[in-house]
């Protein structure tokens, strides 16, 4: 069966180093380091699915998810993971108002938990 | 006082007139009827001089009363709206308003402004350290994650016993910072009364069942008996759900923590008047008489406490309050004054 997909936004190079030691084999994975890039990288590849931070230098994840929902393609409805250390109910509404499709606060979830989150979005 | 005044005077005149016809009357029989009419007429004189003062008087309380009274009211009507509403209007008076009716309008006026500028201020403390909660939440939580992970790729590693049990060690404590960090921000948020409530009918019989199973393995570590006291039984409270269980899981978790080995928790739900009391009895230590007025305040900690093992970070119990007192409920304790055991009352009005 042929692999996914899936575009991770995420700009500390420790946790991504350790993602991509979980998702390796899973997934083709793709990082982009801030949201400028990963909008970049979104429209090149037309990723799966797309699990992104919200602070992140320039362009942040609101911004990203913003722009992503709001396209005129088959695109828009992508499922987006926000996976953030931001954890305060009024970040969570926005995302959600915003259509995340799921939200995750990185220090109180395992990769495992996140991987599962992410199967369950792609609808393994 | 005036009308005092005019009476004394209307009394005094009236003993002259009187004093005076006496002694006419003894001396001259004729010039008695004279004295008799000029008496009348006194009595005459006195009254029109009565009616006269007492207009007066009228007039004089009138003014009393536009220049003084209605601005007293007006006063006081300003104070109310400020106290109870914050609202600071103009308060207008009549132009001839005594001096010291406008000088009270004027400290007032400075005085309400000081205090508008000392809430904002407030609010402005309130916001400043609310977000430096957020930002330094946030701050914990990066390095804690790359902890958390690093340790979840190592124990999936070959490993020896020892190292194994040195990583499970490391991971739990890393969980309890994070979960240390999420507490920290729930508390300023429900401590500031931003925190959002989902309230929600709630089955406080079953939520006392899910605790008591979540907690026998920690009370069998401790050597304490848990059990639920038969006929546990409320009709649904409004509540939210996600706290209420936060506030009972920390009354158990104290209870167990406070409780020497060979004790026993009990736990039991009562109605009664409208309202819901979940109980949480112990066998413990109780609680020093001089500690007693201080267990709900911020960062408080018993100073009986068993061992470093059961210390807390000290704010469970002044939050759990206030989310029980946000409930329209309270927690209440009591202890006995000499010796052991402690009972913490969960009250929460049935929906």
């Amino acid at each position: 069966m042929d692999t996914k997909l899936i575009l991770v936004a995420e700009d500390d190079p420790v946790l991504k180093n350790l993602l991509g030691h979980t998702f390796a084999g899973k997934y083709q994975t793709l990082y982009a380091r801030d949201g400028a890039e990963a909008l970049a990288l979104f429209e090149k590849y037309k990723p799966a699915l797309l699990m992104l931070d919200l602070l992140m230098p320039g362009v942040d994840g609101f911004a990203v998810l913003e722009k992503i929902r709001g396209r005129q393609d088959e695109f828009k409805s992508v499922p987006i993971i926000i996976v953030s250390n931001l954890g305060a109910e009024k970040d969570k509404q926005r995302a959600r108002e915003l259509g995340a499709t799921d939200y995750l606060v990185k220090a109180e979830n395992s990769i495992d938990e996140i991987v599962a989150r992410i199967a369950k979005a792609l609808g393994e | 006082m005036p009308l005092g005044g005019f009476l004394a005077i209307f009394f005094l005149l009236l003993a002259a007139a009187s004093g005076g016809a006496l002694w006419y009357y003894s001396t001259h029989a004729l010039a008695a009827v004279l004295s008799g009419a000029a008496y009348l007429f006194a009595v005459g004189k006195s009254l029109a001089l009565a009616a006269f003062i007492l207009a007066a008087v009228a007039i004089i309380f009138f003014i009393i009363a536009r220049l003084l009274a209605a601005p007293l009211k007006r006063i006081t009507r300003a104070m109310q709206a400020f106290a109870d509403k914050g609202i600071r209007a103009p308060i207008r008076v009549p132009r001839l308003a005594p001096r010291e009716v406008r000088e009270l309008i004027g400290e007032f006026a400075k005085m309400s402004a000081s205090v508008e500028a000392a809430q904002a201020h407030d609010k402005e403390v309130a916001r400043v350290k609310s977000d430096f909660i957020s930002t330094a939440a946030h701050q914990l939580r990066t390095p804690l994650t790359a902890v958390r992970w690093a340790l979840e790729a190592l124990s999936a590693t070959p490993l020896s016993e020892d190292q194994r049990s040195l990583v499970e060690n490391a991971t739990a404590k890393s969980k309890d910072l994070v979960a240390i960090v999420g507490t920290l921000l729930d508390i300023s948020l429900i401590e500031s009364g931003k925190y959002k409530y989902q309230f929600a009918p709630l089955d406080l019989a079953a939520l006392l069942e899910n605790a008591l199973a979540d907690f026998i393995p920690l009370a069998g570590e401790h050597g304490v008996h848990l059990a639920l006291a038969p006929g546990a039984a409320a009709p649904p409270v409004r509540a939210d759900a996600e706290r209420i269980k936060w506030v009972l899981n920390n009354l158990i978790e104290n209870a167990i923590r406070y409780t020497p080995s060979g004790g026993s928790v009990t736990l039991s739900l009562a109605v009664a008047a409208g309202v819901a009391f979940l109980r949480v009895r112990d066998t413990g230590i109780g609680i020093l008489p001089q500690d007693r007025g201080n267990i709900f305040e911020r960062f408080f900690r018993g100073g009986n406490a068993l061992s470093k093992e059961s210390e807390g970070n000290g704010l469970g119990l002044y939050i759990a309050r206030q989310i029980a007192r946000d409930h329209g409920g309270d927690i209440s304790f009591a202890a006995n004054e000499n010796g052991p055991g402690t009972t913490f009352t969960l009250a929460l009005p049935v929906a």
